[in-house]
């Protein structure tokens, strides 16, 4: 944890611990942010919250310590500080200020000097699309426009990192679509740092490169979000319109174990406790039944996709789409939770 | 899109430090206030009597360039109104009997004696404008402004923009200082060094401006003095809750408070007094026919009569103490137009004319802060006197600062 190394990890946590008096909220918790997009997922109470004042430096840990590129937050809450963007879950402004002056404000209390300060401002906005709205007093702004100047103010400073609490609170699915895509642009083209604390877990599975499970206080996964969802047996998940049942018996025919996708593998997160699904679900079946549908299929063995493609072109069937075939996150992170409850102390996967 | 959309870019500028984020906070905090149309009011409002008391300066410097002087000091002598300037004469006549009069055997220019006259009343006339109406001012205008500070940030949340970028406890408490520092400055402390710029351009001579050049160094502290305690204890108020209105009326409510409980006790010690005094008159007139009869005067009887009369609250001012004293034992005054007493009391209070100790000044904010300037500018020198409000008022600055220090990063921390 030399501060000198050339390589540093934007945040590496070591069993930190936090207790509000009697009550562990974070309890020897160690993890590491990679550079790139990190979901920081859990349920309510599981101590997100926390763990960014943590990294703030707004917190004073009982146990551990934390380093953001290198800086302990306590020590050097400025120098951290100017190295992070915060857009926080609570509506937060100041009274009376517009869209515009409250990111200037926010860009000079970063260090901005003066107008080079409204420059950037309006620059960040165009940039989130903030329109005209920004010179409106913020309290006046609806939920979805409030949370793009959030948005603008945590990044109007150019921050190595971005922490973000709930981002896609408030916004309609095209704005949605296009703040993931702003923060994928900030971390694939300007390389920061992006730490996603949400409850939307589609997002995480989206957008994130890794991702922490905290549930209780502790660590209860982390990885990388592609290892986290591959399925036990790799498959890929082939997209067709035209004679599904036919092609899979042909498949099957030529050694390559395929099967038409059910409810229980395109919906996990409909099923119940016990696993089972409604009456509802049950009737669903992906397509329209003949002549459009989902094959999961097993492409290892050598020449397979050939076989496969051969198979498709003979029966006349168009592809929508072929992919690897992976687990919802949701499903993931339901059995990080279960194996939460069934073992308060261990954790359920850690991958580096 | 937007046409002059660049699309997102780095900034590698030069970053400021913490003096700059102090500025923008105190600047921005300025600029919300003064959207306040009441706030503009009240500050326009806090220079209109300045006026009167550059009518003051003026008046007395003629008097001194048409060599009138001596006959200022004669009517304060005999406690009379100096012409034109109302009840502001009161203040210029009673300080030209108050003034220093240089020791025993000492030789003094009519120059030395103007320049200590002139400063006597120039401090006067100071320490008159800065408590009588611009620390009342001050109490309403930080009122109006001092409430929402913190208050308003707790509950629009915006210390979560503050303290998620570089900006520490230290530096969003200074920043909000200084906007009420400020706002205090500019109804104190400008006005009164307006006012000692003024005195330097209407007397006779630009080298008052060097004989009096301690003036402003003292109206500059006594505004500080003014300004750290009810700076701190207003913000102090506003850490509090995330309800303006209720820092609002617990900043008017203590003011009122104290100011109702200093003036009850002050009564309760004057009527006790009173009724001590006529006790003492009746012992004495026993004492005299007692004496008369039997031809004697005794040293007991010399030293009744003598704490009798230091028992008055007389001071050197002679008129005035002998007026208070008529007004004191409800006969009119030998001197001057007729006050009631609470008038008379209080503008001799004041002006720092009344020179007896105001035992309860710590109790009120603004007594003793009175009494604090009255020091700052060499009017008050007992230490019996000046004590307790210092005291009092160095508690509340430092309680209040620890209430604000421990208040403004609570909600971050839990």
């Amino acid at each position: 944890m030399s501060r000198s190394s050339t390589v540093e990890e934007p945040v590496l946590a070591t069993g930190i611990v936090k207790r509000y008096g009697k009550r562990t909220v974070l309890d020897r918790v160690s993890l590491t942010v990679h550079p790139g997009i990190t979901g920081l997922v859990g349920p309510n109470g599981a101590g997100k919250s926390t763990l960014v004042k943590a990294i703030l430096g707004l917190v004073r840990l009982a146990e551990g310590g934390v380093r953001v590129f290198g800086l302990d937050p306590r020590r050097e809450p400025h120098a951290v500080r100017q190295n992070i963007g915060v857009v926080p879950e609570d509506e937060c402004s100041v009274p009376g200020l517009s869209g515009v002056e409250m990111v200037r404000y926010a860009a000079q209390l970063s260090g901005i000097p003066g107008i080079e300060s409204l420059r950037r401002a309006h620059e960040v906005l165009d940039w989130c699309d903030a329109g005209q709205e920004r010179y409106r007093p913020v309290e006046t702004l609806s939920v979805g426009m409030k949370q793009k100047i959030s948005f603008a103010a945590a990044i109007v400073h150019d921050p190595r990192m971005v922490i973000l609490d709930e981002p896609t609170n408030g916004l309609d699915p095209i704005e949605r679509r296009a703040m993931l895509g702003r923060l994928t642009t900030l971390a694939r083209d300007h390389g920061k740092t992006i730490l996603v604390s949400t409850h939307v877990l589609p997002d995480v599975q989206s957008i994130c490169e890794r991702v922490i499970v905290l549930a209780g206080g502790r660590v209860r996964l982390t990885g990388s979000i592609r290892e986290l969802t591959q399925p036990a047996i790799p498959e890929e998940r082939l997209e067709v319109i035209g004679p599904v049942d036919e092609l899979v018996r042909r498949l099957i025919a030529r050694g390559i174990p395929a099967r038409r996708a059910r409810p229980l593998d395109l919906f996990p997160s409909a099923a119940g406790a016990d696993g089972r699904y409604s009456a509802a679900v049950e009737t669903v079946t992906p397509g329209d039944g003949a002549n459009e549908g989902v094959v999961l299929l097993q492409l290892t063995a050598p020449h397979a996709l050939a076989a496969m493609w051969s198979e498709v072109h003979q029966l006349g069937i168009r592809v929508s789409s072929l992919k690897a075939s992976c687990r919802p996150f949701e499903e993931v992170f339901l059995e990080a939770l279960q194996a939460a409850q069934a073992s308060p102390t261990e954790s359920l996967h850690a991958a580096p | 899109m937007p046409l002059h959309d660049v699309g997102y870019r780095p900034w590698q500028g030069r970053r400021s430090g913490s003096l700059a984020a102090i500025l923008v906070i105190a600047s921005t905090g300025i600029k919300l206030a003064w959207t306040s149309r009441w706030l503009r009011r009240a500050v326009f409002f806090a220079w209109s009597p300045a006026l009167v008391f550059a009518g003051s300066f003026f008046v007395f410097e003629q008097a001194i360039d048409e060599g009138r002087l001596g006959s200022i000091q004669d009517r304060a002598r005999v406690g009379r109104n100096v012409d034109g300037v109302g009840i502001l004469g009161r203040v210029i006549a009673d300080s030209l009997g108050q003034s220093d009069a240089p020791p025993p055997g000492q030789h003094e220019t009519p120059e030395e004696e103007t320049d200590r006259t002139r400063r006597a009343v120039w401090s006067r006339l100071m320490l008159a404008f800065m408590r009588s109406p611009q620390a009342i001012l001050l109490a309403i205008v930080v009122g109006l402004v001092a409430p929402a500070l913190v208050s308003r940030d707790l509950r629009a949340k915006a210390w979560l923009i503050y303290f998620t970028r570089p900006v520490g406890k230290f530096e969003y408490v200074a920043g909000k200082l200084l906007i009420l520092g400020l706002l205090v400055a500019s109804i104190t402390m400008l006005p009164a060094l307006a006012l000692w710029m003024m005195g330097v351009a209407v007397s006779p001579s630009i080298w008052v401006a060097v004989t009096t050049w301690d003036l402003p160094v003292r109206i500059i502290v006594a505004s500080l003095a003014l300004a750290i305690p009810t700076v701190f204890m207003a913000l102090a108020y506003s850490s509090l809750t995330a309800e303006s209105r209720i820092a609002s009326f617990a900043w008017f409510a203590t003011w009122a408070a104290c100011w109702i409980a200093h003036a009850s006790l002050t009564t309760a010690d004057m009527m006790q007094q009173a009724h001590e005094d006529t006790l003492m008159s009746e012992n004495a007139q026993t004492a005299d026919s007692s004496n008369a009869a039997d031809g004697g005067f005794t040293a007991e009887d010399a030293s009744r009569r003598s704490r009798r009369s230091n028992a008055r609250p007389m001071g050197p001012g002679g008129e005035i103490g002998e007026n208070l004293s008529d007004l004191l034992e409800g006969r009119r005054p030998r001197n001057g137009p007729p006050l009631n007493v609470r008038q008379f009391r209080w503008l001799s209070r004041a002006t720092g004319l009344d020179d007896t100790i105001d035992r309860w000044a710590w109790i009120s904010p603004y007594h003793s802060l009175g009494v604090i300037q009255a020091w700052v500018f060499g009017i008050e020198r007992r230490w019996q006197a000046i004590f307790p409000p210092l005291l009092s008022l160095g508690l509340v600055s430092i309680v209040s600062a620890l209430v604000l220090w421990w208040r403004v990063d609570a909600p971050a921390r839990v």
